[in-house]
């Protein structure tokens, strides 16, 4: 067994796909590929790829990391290669390398998302109106958010997962706000929750519907460091 | 180009059904090509994408140099609410080019209840509705599929039909509305329309007057010009190893109907069951041969990825090298991680060695087709199984580890009583003792799923009076009272439906106005329970002044001119009549390719032979 580590991208082609179906792309073009992948036993064998953290429907990134199981360990330029080859627009493999078959999952050890979120600016409104909203958001104590399952309503207190103030910069009629938000054990949230909570309850100025979410980066982050998952 | 606002995508479920982008999707610059072919399927994106015809189109028109094929499907309400609200015209999937912008538009017709989708496509095309109204400038619009074997419901919407496979035809009717755009389009669409109609297999609508009796019936279609031919015979392709397969579809992210490799083996049945429509329009059977099944399945799990594979056919289990292709492709198949499955299994001919084979990687339920609950009613339908053929296939695979069974039954056949009705309930009491017996305990869990017969155009039923839905809903109930164990679940159908689907699959010409009053007043996706309005087509039928019941619940007279006899299949209608008779009678009918030939018309007619190729290698 060796396990192979790849950082990927998700695109801008593929930006409305679930993250399901984007493990499902990937796992596609590793059979396309002609990788070894190893498979699970069972009723129902599934290839074993894991990720790092799950990226929702409309989010596009630049950095997201997936471990892949090989039965043999294939040259990881070459798997690179063969994969990019074999992945469909819009997610390509940047880096590639192998990790101990024993190193803990990704999912336990990347802890914080960075995210850029460009909005166009409601009408008649201006970047001072964002600043504004911005100003009030990070003063609060805490900011509530009802997250809605089909399921159950669960209230989540955003202001704990977010490490540093919310940037925003003026972009002509729109604006970039980049956010850094904590992955924990118990959870994390979305960046959309943090814009649709900026947009309800701090009256931020931006046509919510229109903003593109991008990752920017997974992180392996301490009080000091920020380390990326594979160097 | 149509570029959606990132708004809109966001708001409407599974926006991944608009986006395309798809591995295999082939994108061509629409100016460097002469035609340009939007293949429709008017329903929405999981449902068109798992259409096996329109796969094999897209890659024969695609290896095209001249020519491109894009995608197109319905979209979904909330889709269609964004696209009117902000004129957005409808756009296929490869380019994301206006729909209008193409040269022709081929739709697929499955099934009877699309029909008001079709309307809604065009529409958002922008496309005018009627051919009789479209200019020059608007795309040639064609049908095709099983549905076009009766088109007259929709015959005033479409400019021609492809009547038969379309593989061959589709490349000449490119070349032919190429030529004429070369041309300069000499002699506008009407001479386009009669060089179309020249081409074997081709329907053109316009090129036919229709007339009727005067109690509504014999609605003779007549060529109003020399270039049409008073009878259309299908196309069929007579060697299927001749042929392009969809070796290179498109893999979708969405999770589709059939989101996997789908391995046509063979087309045809010999089996004649009487209520079934393909059995009768896809005669005869041809078969693959198994080395070239081995060499496409090869090429698919390459250009595809999928980790399973379905061997396609209208009966599977009659591939005369079954055996050895299932065999060979899980042996050669195994390592990469891909299962194969079988969706269609007979009672008489299933092995539980076979299912046993093909579930070695992935494990699914059985399904099992006795159609009806009587052995008398199954004689009728000719579906030639009897009660210990299931028994014993449901025995041996609760004995192989199976304990969950579906058994399909159809109701609202001809000579049916409650009896039959009480079969259904009796025959899966039995599969549930059954385990019993296997298993030395219960614990199996029987489906038990029942749809309503719709009588289909080219078939021994066809002169068959349609039950109504009262009937139908009471036969339902029935079984409802019968099968009360909390290890039976039932489903059935929605009657209403039905019997819409009844009246168009017979339909005539006068049809046509009944379909646009029902799309005008809302109607779309009918075959979706949660959007079909059953007072909105029974206006539409008020109306236009026509009765549902005289083209679906009426039993026809054996000499009954039907609005479909321009078209043919190749199976003679005599046959067809002795077939009915056969099954009033209760009498059965062999397995053309088995017993001996009933001279159904089809071989010797379309010069085309059955392709058996166990047989021929067992000399």
């Amino acid at each position: 067994m060796a396990k192979l580590r790849v950082k990927i991208t998700k695109g801008e082609e593929v930006r409305y796909i679930s993250h399901l179906d984007y493990a499902g792309a990937i796992e596609r073009a590793i059979r396309r590929a002609n990788l070894p992948a190893a498979y699970s036993a069972g009723f129902n064998p599934h290839m074993k790829l894991s990720f790092a953290s799950a990226l929702g429907l409309g989010v596009t990134s630049e950095g997201e990391y997936m471990d892949v199981e090989f039965t043999a360990a294939v040259d990881p330029v070459m798997a690179r290669n063969k994969l990019n080859d074999s992945l469909p627009p819009g997610i390509f493999v940047k880096q590639s390398g192998y990790v101990d078959d024993r190193s803990p999952a990704l999912m336990a050890v990347v802890n914080l998302a960075e995210y850029r979120i460009l909005a166009p600016l409601a009408a008649g409104t201006e970047f001072c109106d964002v600043q504004a909203s911005l100003r009030r958001f990070h003063s609060a104590d805490e900011v509530n958010y009802i997250r809605e399952s089909p399921k159950k309503k669960r209230e989540i207190d955003l202001k704990q997962f977010l490490v540093q103030d919310i940037a925003a910069a003026a972009a002509g009629e729109a604006v970039r706000l980049s956010m850094a938000i904590k992955i924990t054990p118990t959870g994390s949230v979305k960046a959309g929750e943090v814009l649709a909570a900026l947009v309800a309850q701090f009256d931020l100025p931006v046509v919510q519907d229109s903003a593109l979410i991008h990752r920017v980066g997974l992180y392996i982050a301490n009080e000091t460091v920020r380390s990326l998952p594979l160097p | 180009m149509i570029t959606l606002d990132p708004a809109i995508l966001s708001r409407v479920a599974k926006p991944g059904r608009y986006t395309g982008n798809e591995w295999n999707s082939i994108i061509k610059d629409p100016s460097q090509v002469g035609i340009t072919v939007a293949l429709a399927l008017p329903d929405v994106y999981e449902v068109g994408m798992s259409n096996l015809g329109l796969k094999i189109l897209y890659q024969i028109i695609n290896n095209r140099p001249d020519a491109a094929a894009e995608r197109v499907y319905a979209p979904w309400v909330d889709m269609e609410a964004e696209m009117r609200r902000y004129h957005i015209p409808l756009f296929t999937l490869e380019s994301k080019r206006p729909v209008q912008h193409c040269d022709i538009i081929g739709f697929s017709l499955q099934y009877e209840l699309s029909y008001s989708n079709v309307l809604n496509m065009l529409d958002l095309s922008g496309i005018p509705l009627l051919a009789a109204d479209r200019e020059d400038k608007f795309p040639l619009v064609i049908g095709g599929g099983p549905c076009a074997f009766n088109p007259e419901p929709v015959a005033a919407f479409f400019d021609c039909f492809v009547i038969g496979e379309g593989e061959e035809v589709m490349e000449e009717v490119i070349e032919t509305a190429a030529d004429w755009k070369k041309a300069g389009k000499a002699g506008g669409r009407t001479a386009l329309l009669k060089q179309l109609a020249g081409l074997k297999g081709i329907y053109v609508p316009s090129l036919y007057s229709v007339s009727y009796a005067a109690d509504g019936t014999a609605a003779k279609a007549a060529v109003n010009c020399p270039e049409a031919k008073p009878v259309i015979a299908k196309r069929v392709i007579r060697d299927l190893n001749q042929v392009e397969f969809a070796t290179r579809p498109v893999v979708p992210y969405l999770d589709i109907v059939h989101d996997r490799i789908m391995l046509e083996l063979f087309r045809g049945c010999t089996r004649g069951c009487r209520f079934c429509q393909a059995g009768v329009i896809y005669r005869p059977v041809r078969e693959r041969r198994p080395e070239i099944l081995l060499q496409l399945a090869q090429e698919l799990v390459d250009s595809t990825g999928y980790n399973e594979m379905s061997l396609t056919s209208l009966s599977s289990a009659d591939y005369s090298c079954l055996h050895q292709l299932v065999q060979a492709l899980i042996e050669r198949f195994k390592e990469q991680g891909v299962s194969v499955s079988l969706p269609s299994l007979r009672i008489d001919s299933f092995s539980v060695q076979l299912a046993q084979e093909v579930q070695q990687v992935r494990k699914s339920g059985l399904t099992f087709a006795p159609e009806a609950g009587t052995q008398r009613l199954r004689d009728v339908i000719n579906k030639g199984v009897t009660e210990e053929n299931l028994m014993t296939a449901v025995g041996a695979a609760f004995g192989a580890g199976w304990s969950a069974v579906k058994l399909y039954f159809m109701i609202g056949l001809p000579t049916e009583t409650d009896e039959d009705i009480e079969g259904i309930a009796a025959l899966a009491y039995r599969v549930l003792d059954l385990y019993k017996t296997v298993k030395g305990r219960r614990g199996a869990k029987v489906t038990v799923s029942v749809s309503s017969f719709v009588p289909k155009p080219h078939t021994p039923f066809q002169w068959f009076g349609q039950n109504s839905p009262a009937e139908l809903e009471r036969k339902q109930q029935l079984l409802k009272s019968r099968l009360r164990d909390r290890n039976i679940s039932f489903n059935w159908h929605d009657t209403r439906t039905s019997l819409l689907e009844g009246v168009f699959a017979r339909g005539d010409r006068s049809l046509s106005q009944v379909i646009l009053a029902a799309w005008q007043h809302g109607a779309k996706f009918d075959g979706w329970s949660e959007h079909f309005k059953s007072d909105v087509w029974l206006e539409a039928f008020r109306s236009a002044g026509l009765d549902p019941y005289f083209y679906a619940g009426r039993e026809r007279k054996p000499d009954e001119i039907f609005p479909w006899e321009h078209i043919t299949c190749g199976v003679d209608k005599t046959y067809l009549q002795e077939e009915y008779q056969r099954a009033l009678a209760g009498a059965a009918t062999g397995d053309c390719r088995r017993d001996d030939c009933r001279g159904c018309g089809v071989c010797p007619g379309l010069g085309v032979e059955v392709l058996d190729w166990g047989e021929q290698a067992n000399g």
